[in-house]
């Protein structure tokens, strides 16, 4: 099984995982209302946005305006899962790679060559926006950036989105197709995006008790196999147990309190780890603040946990909802499990931590990581 | 790795501007007929080209009318392949465990087409209806062939541009090699939209005419619009129930050419790199290439690049043998292209039979191979490789072998 050696990331919480989960486990909150010039005539009344991001140090001015917002994030949280594992990618570029989840990525690039091209003309268009409408320009820029050429690949799959990338990790180091895998997840937060999620109503407003709160940041960890680490003599922060999926008939923008698949989902995590539901110390709600998802999730926890359900971190109260926020997840969890202290008196830190990720659209996702210990 | 799951394909289905199912689009690849038109789907007389390969028969009539409204372009193309697939495979899902059967596709456009209305009367002021912009997230088709076929298995969306659908269908293989699952739907469907349209005019990448792969005058692109669906199925449980096994998904090599987000790299390394990973998944040599369905974009750029890509990765072995890209029929159906390639690729090796590349008339000495000019030919074909190369340097190269 893979281990993690480095995480990073580039929130409103936080410009490194370090931070971030400081002030998560520390109970901080970036969610705040909107202000009245960027709500405009929305619903939704709370947002967290990175509002003081600034790519510098790390990408000069002049080089970041060839990037998107998602691909700055990107580059960043990358950057720093690569040095925290001291992971030499120039010994052998081929043979790591990255995988990223996303929701919204290109979106900024999208909407305004969209803009110039509806309101102007085709013509007007500008070709420099063109290249960044795909989805994959963050992971894309990360590997140009860094100067990877293993596996590339960005999954766009709802909510669970950044499992899905780990998932899709762990093949990718199993196979022997890569040694090492980025996986983690990005999004930004674009004012259209917000309007059309608005519109069909998905976000959390005035009229509306159930529905998400927005988000944006760049989440990144550095996967790796177990020996290969360990032959590097590198320090592993924490081991993937497993990943549980299930996926229920649905339309794609339905959200489903599907129990049965919750708890295929968590007990696929549990069974692939070997661990039993008493070993699981803390837990990293899928909670979105969709009512009827957040109180199935509760239920199938108490059936599978009894009275012994794990204390919850909520990391979407914190950052908002986006499929980043599984990338966030999964930040949060290697965290606690390298340095509980933050949130944990040094004698209960966390040997195992269950991640869970539950989208709209049927989409059902479980990881549990561990304690290398 | 003796005992390593093997994949085959049980299933093919396809939506092509030369054809609405595989029984039409195949022979009318042979015959080297050309789908790229005027377009008809938004007007596009202030573009600066006006035609693409658009799918005029969507032969969705299994869809209630009221599905049928809630579906994006691209939702009822993926579906109309998949439901053609799945016949095909005769996989009886009301037999099968749900569970173990998962669907993963590549995906770009999606509902794009609508949310451009939508934002175009917001644009101007106006309120369109929500609706048109459920479908706008790549990830809609794949919930949508898993709701239609009720399956509950691992379900995903590869959006890496260009080789979407070939990335698609290697984290499939990789999903039932791995026991993740027993069978998954892959592939891809990708619409014609005024976002990619005028994307690619602005880049100056589309031809005004029908595109020239591999040709000395060459101009650019021709976007086109398709579905291509596989059923991918682990062989055991495929010959144990008696399954129309129609070729085997061998491995795939996924890279990243780290050189530019645009452009590919003209020595051809990066793209010999995919290749060769691609072999070392399928546990082949170069030798062992009998045909090559090309990306083949017909941009100047790439053409070039991926001649050279083939002749670093397979060394004289290249010369050899057939190259080709039914792009020139097709045009670059985008995030699903590497899908319906796969799907003609599929075809190739089971019927030894090589598509053409058509429009091609003036060689071009920086690309000397064999392109197959202009009409079909037989050729035993046991071993081929299918090409995808995408913006942000994605690359993707999948091992497809006659089944034996």
């Amino acid at each position: 099984m893979s281990v993690i050696t480095g995480a990073g990331a580039v929130s409103p919480l936080g410009r490194t995982s370090l931070e971030f989960y400081r002030r998560l486990s520390a109970g901080e909150s970036a969610v705040r209302p909107y202000t009245p010039e960027e709500r405009g005539d929305l619903q939704a009344t709370h947002v967290a946005r990175y509002d003081s991001f600034s790519p510098q140090p790390e990408i000069p001015a002049m080089k970041a305006r060839r990037f998107d917002r998602g691909s700055q994030f990107a580059i960043i949280a990358c950057a720093q899962a690569i040095a925290e594992a001291a992971y030499p990618v120039a010994d052998d570029p081929g043979a790591i790679g990255i995988a990223m989840g996303t929701g919204s990525a290109g979106a900024g690039a999208l909407t305004e060559f969209l803009r110039v091209l509806l309101v102007e003309s085709p013509e007007a268009a500008p070709p420099f926006h063109f290249p960044n409408t795909v989805a994959n320009a963050p992971a894309s820029q990360v590997s140009i950036e860094l100067k990877l050429f293993g596996p590339n690949v960005t999954i766009t799959q709802k909510d669970p989105s950044g499992l899905n990338a780990l998932l899709f990790s762990s093949l990718a180091i199993d196979s022997g197709r890569a040694r090492a895998m980025l996986a983690g997840a990005v999004d930004e937060w674009n004012a259209v995006y917000a309007m059309g999620f608005d519109r069909v109503g998905a976000l959390r407003g005035e009229d509306r008790v159930s529905g998400i709160v927005q988000g944006e940041g760049g989440f990144a960890v550095l996967l790796e196999s177990e020996a290969a680490a360990r032959g590097r003599g590198a320090t592993i922060l924490a081991r993937l147990g497993g990943i549980g999926t299930a996926g229920v008939p649905t339309e794609p923008y339905r959200f489903v309190p599907d129990r049965a698949a919750i708890a295929r989902a968590i007990r696929g995590a549990l069974d692939a780890a070997g661990a039993p539901p008493s070993g699981v110390h803390l837990w990293l709600p899928s909670a979105n603040g969709v009512v009827e998802m957040d109180r199935a999730e509760a239920a199938v926890m108490s059936e599978i946990f009894g009275s012994d359900v794990p204390r919850a971190i909520y990391v979407k109260r914190a950052i908002g909802e986006m499929a980043a926020a599984g990338g966030a997840q999964m930040v949060a969890a290697c965290r606690a499990l390298a340095d509980g202290e933050a949130a944990f008196p040094a004698d209960a830190r966390p040997r195992r931590v269950l991640v869970n990720s539950f989208g709209a659209g049927g989409n059902f996702f479980a990881a549990l990581f561990e304690s290398p210990e | 790795m003796e005992s390593r799951r093997r994949v085959v394909v049980t299933g093919l289905g396809a939506v092509s501007s030369i054809g609405s199912s595989v029984s039409e689009f195949w022979p009318n690849l042979l015959a080297g007929v050309c789908g790229i038109r005027p377009v008809s789907l938004f007007d596009a007389s202030a573009y600066r080209t006006q035609t693409a390969a658009e799918v005029s028969d969507i032969p969705d009539g299994f869809l209630t009318a009221v599905d049928r409204r809630r579906m994006s372009r691209a939702d009822r193309m993926g579906l109309v392949a998949a439901n053609e697939a799945i016949a095909q495979s005769g996989l009886d899902l009301s037999r099968e465990d749900p569970a173990r059967i998962g669907v993963i596709l590549g995906g770009g456009t999606s509902g794009l087409l609508d949310s451009e209305a939508f934002y175009e009367i917001w644009l101007n002021g106006g309120r369109g209806r929500p609706s048109r912009v459920l479908n706008h997230l790549p990830d809609a088709i794949t919930d949508r062939i898993a709701q239609r076929f009720g399956l509950e298995g691992l379900k995903s969306t590869i959006t890496t541009a260009c080789s979407s659908a070939a990335n698609a269908m290697g984290y499939a293989y990789d999903a039932i090699v791995g026991g993740l699952a027993d069978a998954v739907v892959t592939g891809g469907s990708d619409v014609l939209a005024r976002l990619t349209y005028g994307g690619f005019n602005s880049l100056r990448s589309v031809d005004p005419d029908p595109c020239r792969p591999f040709d000395r005058d060459r101009r650019g692109l021709s976007i086109g619009e398709a579905a291509g669906i596989l059923v991918f199925e682990e062989e055991e449980r495929a010959r144990r129930r008696g399954a129309p096994i129609l070729g085997e998904f061998l491995g795939y090599g996924v890279t990243s050419d780290a050189f530019h987000m645009t452009a590919p790299d003209p020595s051809g390394v990066a793209g010999a790199r995919t290749i060769r990973a691609a072999l070392d998944s399928a546990g082949r040599n170069p030798s062992d290439v009998d045909y090559v369905n090309a990306h083949g974009t017909a941009t100047p750029q790439n053409d070039s690049a991926e001649t050279a890509a083939l002749k670093v990765a397979l060394g004289e072995r290249a010369r050899e043998i057939p190259v080709s890209s039914i792009k020139s029929m097709i045009g670059h159906c985008l995030c699903a292209s590497g899908a319906i390639e796969a799907v003609a690729t599929v075809m190739t090796v089971r019927e030894r039979k090589i598509p053409p590349t058509i429009h091609y008339e003036n060689p071009d000495p920086a690309c000397d191979l064999d392109y197959v000019p202009n009409e079909a030919r037989e050729g035993a074909v046991t071993l081929a490789l299918s090409n995808s190369f995408a913006f942000g340097g994605n690359s993707s190269v999948v091992v497809i072998s006659r089944y034996e």
